[in-house]
Order: C-alpha cells, then structure tokens, then sequence
C-alpha cells in the first residue's frame, strides 16, 4: 500500500471514461479473431450436416435443369473456401444474402425477429433478478435455517426442471383450466402493450427458472462471503440496523459480480430462447432458426448464429464495462 | 482504584462455545470516566472476544455467554434488547479494530462511511453531518481531508484508514472507546503517531478507552489501569503502576521477561515455557498452572483466592505475595 495520497483520484472525471474506452476497443480487437473463427466453423459445420437446401426447396418434382441452375444461382456448385469468403465479403458489406426458401433478405428477417427475442429475454431477465437476488439475499441471512434449506430445494428444480415440462404444466393451469393467461401466441409491444406483457408472462417465467436459480445461488455465496467479512463488523459497530447493513453494506458489495453475471446470463438467455419459442410458439429468432435448420436454409442459420454470437460477444464486453463502472477499486486507480 | 462511579464494571463475566469449560471464566474489571484500561496478555487469550461482548457483536461469531454482568452508565448491557444495544453502539461505546486494510467498506467513500454513522444516532441534517465528519478527519490530522472525505479506502494507506476508522469511531463522542490491538497492522513508525493521536484525543474529549494490546512499551506509555489475561482469566489487575513497579502474578513476570530491551543483552530472549493448553484440558485450579515455574498441586486443583497487595491491585495467585513466598521456599 503506498503512502503517496497525491496520486489519489477522486473523481472519475478524468481517468475513469478514457479507461473504460480503452477497454472496450481492446475487446472488440480482441474478439474479432473468435468472430473469425466461429464464422469458419458455422459456416463449415452447416456443409457438414446431410441434406441438400435445394432437394429441400424442390421437393419431389424436381428438374435437373432447374436444380443446376439454382445450384449455381447460390454458388453452390464453387469450393467450400470460396463460398465461405463470398458470404463473408458479402456479410462485410451488410450483406447477410437471402433466404433459400422465402427470398426474403435474412436481415430483414432478422431484424423483424430480434425484438421479440429480446422482449422474451428481457422479461425472463428481469423475473430472474426479482426471483434470484431476493431470494439469494434471504437464504444468506437466514442460513442454514428452514428458509434457506427451501430456497436452495427450489433452485435446485429450477435448474433441473425441463423447460418444455414447466411450460406445458404453466399452460394446462393458466391457460386451459384457469383461462387467466394465453396459451400461446406472441402480441407486439406497439400493439397492446398489457395483452403482450401478458402473453410473455409464462414463456418469460418458464426461461428465467434457470437463470434465477443459478442467480440465487450465486447471490446466497456472495452474500455471504461479504457478511463475514470486517467491514460488515464494522457497520455493526456503528450501530446500524440490520437491514441497513444487510443492504446498504452488504447486498451493495455482493452484487458486484451479480452484475457481471447477469449481463453474461442475459447472452445466455438471448441464445436460449429457442425450446421456450417453439412451446409457447413465439415468433422469435429461435423459431426463425429452428426453421431454417429444417430446411437447410444456410443463410438464414448463418446469419441467425453470427448474430446470436456478436450479441453474445457484446454482453460480454458490457459485462467487463460495467464490473469497472460499478467498482471503486478499479474505477479510481491509486 | 479509587472511589469514581466506574463507567463500565464488568463482573464475573463468563463466555463459551457450548462445550464445558469456559473459554473466558469470570473475569472482573472496570474502566473510570475518561480512563485508560489496557487489557494485556498473549494472542487467543480472550482479549478480542471479551471486546466483541462487550459491544454485542458476538452474533458473528460462536460464542455466547454464560455469565456475568456488564454495567455500563448505568445501564446492564447484557440484559439489554438488541435494539437498545444497537442505538449504544457506534453512539456511547464505539470500537477501532485491529485491521484496518479490510474494516472499511469498499465500495463506500470514506465521508460516506464517517457520514452514515453520525447520521444514525444524532439528529442533524446531513449537512451538518458532513461538516462533523470532515472535522472529524481533519482531528485525526488526516491529510488532505476534504480530499480523503471523497476517497475510497483502496486509496489510502493503512495509516491513513486506521486515522479514518478513529474518526469514524469518535465522530459521535463516545463515552467508552474499545481499541482492539489499533495498530498490530502498521509499519513501526506510524504505531507510535496513531497511538499518539488516540491518547491526545482521549484526553481531549474525555473518552475512556479499553485498549487492547499485547504491547507491554504501549502499556506502560497510555495505560492508568491494566488487567493481564491469561486463557480466559485475570490474573492481575491494578494500576500501571502497581502493575510495572510491583507485579506480582509469575505470568505478568513472564510478560515482563519477554520484552526485549535495548541495551542489556542476554544470549536468549526470556521466554514462558510451554503453551497455553487447549480449553479441554485445561487445569481445574490456576489455568497457568501448567506453565508456572512455582506451580504445585493445589495451584492444579484449586481456583486461586484473590489477593490484594493493596487497594486496586488484585493478583489471583496461592503464591502471592510471591516476595514472601519464594523466599520461603
């Protein structure tokens, strides 16, 4: 520990955004070889599988002729290298080419898609953070009492419960027996904003179990990490009330790396919609790549996975942005 | 001692871990308004926990206790609600503790932290709160202290959070302060400035202090009274005095040939043979007994009387006054 209190900083001011700018360009520099590669492999992986996309799209009555043609039209009748560097220098440009089967532009379809992806994930987010922390904070107070035996039984089936189970279950006494929540079905935001909230209730609920499970666990260790520390001994000392030392000193340092966590279990989240949509059959990116495998739409799954991997690539780099914004040790250097 | 209301007497205080033996059995001591009483003896003798009951900050830790009474202005501490103790805490006894690298909050500013517990006994605005904290920082002649007011503990030096963690412990004018071992974690030379700095403003703001240490030169310099513990026990207690000029227990002349001096040098450091023996088997009579160069059977079997060589000097040994006795023997 150094003496030398004029190198102290005690604003962010000056050092701490040219820092976090720092960081960031250095980890987009620092993911773009992972981007390669993992282009490489979707790209490869896909022309691995068996099935042809254009045996696909002719389905019996099909025309040599016009086969060759559309082999052609695709290019892919040209070496695997080759094919591979044309949808790169064409993704470069924006260009993630079209769909095989709809003709439709995959970004457009994307683009149409994300949203509701997004809107899923984020509802099963912010469930997640409402179970897990709460959850995780009581269990850590209350240790080794019935409350905490409950909490760690209940996120122990979080976890271990199939998705597709809970959602069936969810929807038998919701939607079939209570009729207080819709079945199924996806409503845009901009069109009934309750009714979609609604809508993405079960859904959102069946994706968070997991994440709020592993939240809660991960809450409850921190917790109490940080209550046994001295720190927390001393905010005793001071004579503050339980709850303020529980949540003022304690809950405040154990989320630290919560945050990190839970932009990481975002990504997560984002990627692992897929058996969620295709139970409450919601018109996500999900189903949108389910589809597309089906139907051996390399296209559209090319672009779906390298767009799931930059979100996934993102929420990491935001995840290490925000453990510095919200960390005095690191936001101000010594 | 003489006849002052003590601020705080602690009688027959006991405390365990559930298991039989006692690790602190029936200790009695009290501390005079605006006193210093050092609690000495060797690490693990229940000095720290003693501090931690004394606050009611045992919950964290797996003693409970067995009995005794503490008397505090008044007041019977161990018979209080938490809530009545908490509203104490931090307002008429305050604490400084022996780590200052991990006794602040990290994620706090060190104002926020002095601020916080102003707040939470007194009833003035934050403002003023704020102003008593900066005051505070600059009493405890911390450099810079409007800066230090808005830095985090990672930016300060372990003399500078220990000066931090005194002004947030005397920020409310505490009637008793407890300062376990303050300044076992700082280089040599900042020891003696902290030390300087608690006993100054002690003295200036009529605060009596329980200070905690296993330095004998910090002894002899800041204490009025001491008591030596030893597993759990007081073995003697008196005044400074009393206790440097005539010691009288053969454990506090061990602690006394354990010292090293300047000047005189003998081929070996004076040690006290031996360990203190774990609680289970510890003797049914003087727990030192096992140690003690003038050790017998009944030291082994029987709970030493108290003796006093006079008023406020009280020694429990079948030896003492050991003048008399070793002579004898």
């Amino acid at each position: 520990m150094t003496g030398g209190g004029f190198r102290c900083r005690p604003s962010l001011s000056k050092k701490g955004p040219d820092a976090v700018l720092k960081l960031i360009v250095r980890r987009i520099l620092l993911a773009l070889p992972t981007l390669i590669i993992l282009s490489m492999i979707i790209f490869g992986l896909q022309r691995l599988l068996p099935g042809d996309p254009i045996q696909t799209m002719m389905a019996e009555e099909s025309d040599p002729q016009v086969v060759e043609f559309l082999r052609e039209k695709y290019r892919l009748n040209d070496p695997i290298p080759l094919q591979y560097l044309a949808w790169v220098g064409n993704v470069l440009q924006g260009d993630f080419g079209s769909s095989l089967r709809t003709g439709l532009p995959v970004t457009q379809m994307i683009l149409q898609k994300l949203p509701i992806t997004v809107q899923l994930a984020s509802m099963a987010m912010i469930m997640a953070l409402l179970i897990g922390i709460p959850a995780g904070v009581i269990a850590a107070v209350r240790k080794n009492t019935m409350v905490d035996y409950a909490a760690n039984a209940v996120a122990l089936s979080g976890m271990s419960v199939p998705n597709f189970w809970l959602g069936i279950i969810l929807i038998m006494v919701f939607a079939v027996s209570w009729k207080i929540l819709p079945a199924s079905g996806y409503v845009p935001i901009t069109l009934d904003f309750w009714l979609s909230i609604k809508s993405m209730l079960m859904p959102g609920f069946v994706l968070s179990t997991a994440v709020a499970a592993y939240l809660m666990r991960h809450t409850r260790s921190a917790m109490l990490s940080v209550l046994s520390s001295d720190y927390i001994r001393t905010a005793r000392a001071k004579g503050l009330l339980s709850n303020a030392v529980i949540i003022r000193h304690a809950l405040r340092n154990a989320l630290m790396p919560i945050v990190t966590l839970s932009t990481l279990l975002f990504g997560d989240l984002l990627a692992g919609a897929v058996l969620t949509e295709q139970i409450f059959v919601i018109p996500g990116f999900g189903k949108l790549i389910v589809d597309a495998v089906f139907t051996r739409d390399y296209a559209v799954v090319q672009g779906v996975v390298l767009f799931t991997a930059i979100g996934f690539i993102a929420m990491n780099i935001l995840a290490d942005v925000l453990y510095i914004v919200i960390n005095p040790r690191l936001r101000h250097p010594q | 001692m003489t006849t002052t209301e003590p601020l705080l007497s602690v009688e027959n205080f006991s405390l365990g871990f559930g298991s039989k033996i006692d690790l602190i059995d029936g200790i009695s001591f009290s501390v005079e308004p605006g006193k210093t009483l050092c609690l000495v003896g060797e690490s693990g003798c229940g000095k720290s926990v003693t501090s931690l009951a004394l606050m009611g900050l045992l919950a964290t830790t797996p003693a409970r206790i067995t009995g005794g009474k503490a008397r505090f202005d008044g007041k019977d501490l161990f018979t209080l609600s938490e809530r009545a103790r908490a509203d104490l805490r931090g307002n008429d006894i305050a604490m400084i503790f022996q780590e200052p690298m991990t006794s602040l909050n990290p994620s706090m500013t060190i104002g926020q932290q002095i601020v916080e517990g102003i707040l939470r006994h007194k009833p003035v605005s934050r403002d003023a709160a704020q102003a008593r904290a900066l005051e505070m920082l600059g009493l405890v002649r911390m450099p810079a202290p409007e800066k230090r007011f808005h830095a985090y503990p990672h930016q300060l030096s372990g003399g500078m959070r220990q000066r931090a963690m005194i002004a947030m412990a005397l920020a409310n004018a505490p009637k008793l302060l407890i300062a376990d071992e303050p300044t076992t974690a700082l280089d040599v030379t900042i020891q003696a400035q902290i030390l300087a700095l608690v006993s100054r403003l002690q003295a200036e703001t009529g605060t009596a202090m329980i200070l905690i240490t296993h330095d004998l030169s910090v002894v002899a310099e800041v204490a009025d009274h001491v008591a030596v513990m030893y597993a759990g026990r007081i073995v003697e207690v008196g005044s400074v005095d009393d206790i440097f000029s005539d010691p009288q227990h053969p454990y506090t002349l061990g602690l006394f040939g354990s010292v090293p001096s300047i000047g005189r040098r003998s081929s070996t450091l004076a040690t006290i043979e031996g360990s203190v023996p774990p609680l289970e088997h510890m003797p049914r009579g003087c727990r030192f007994a096992t140690r003690c160069p003038f050790a017998d059977q009944r030291c082994m079997d029987e709970v030493p009387p108290d003796y006093e060589p006079k008023a406020g000097h009280r020694v429990a040994c079948w030896y003492a006054p050991l003048e008399a006795h070793v002579r004898a023997a």
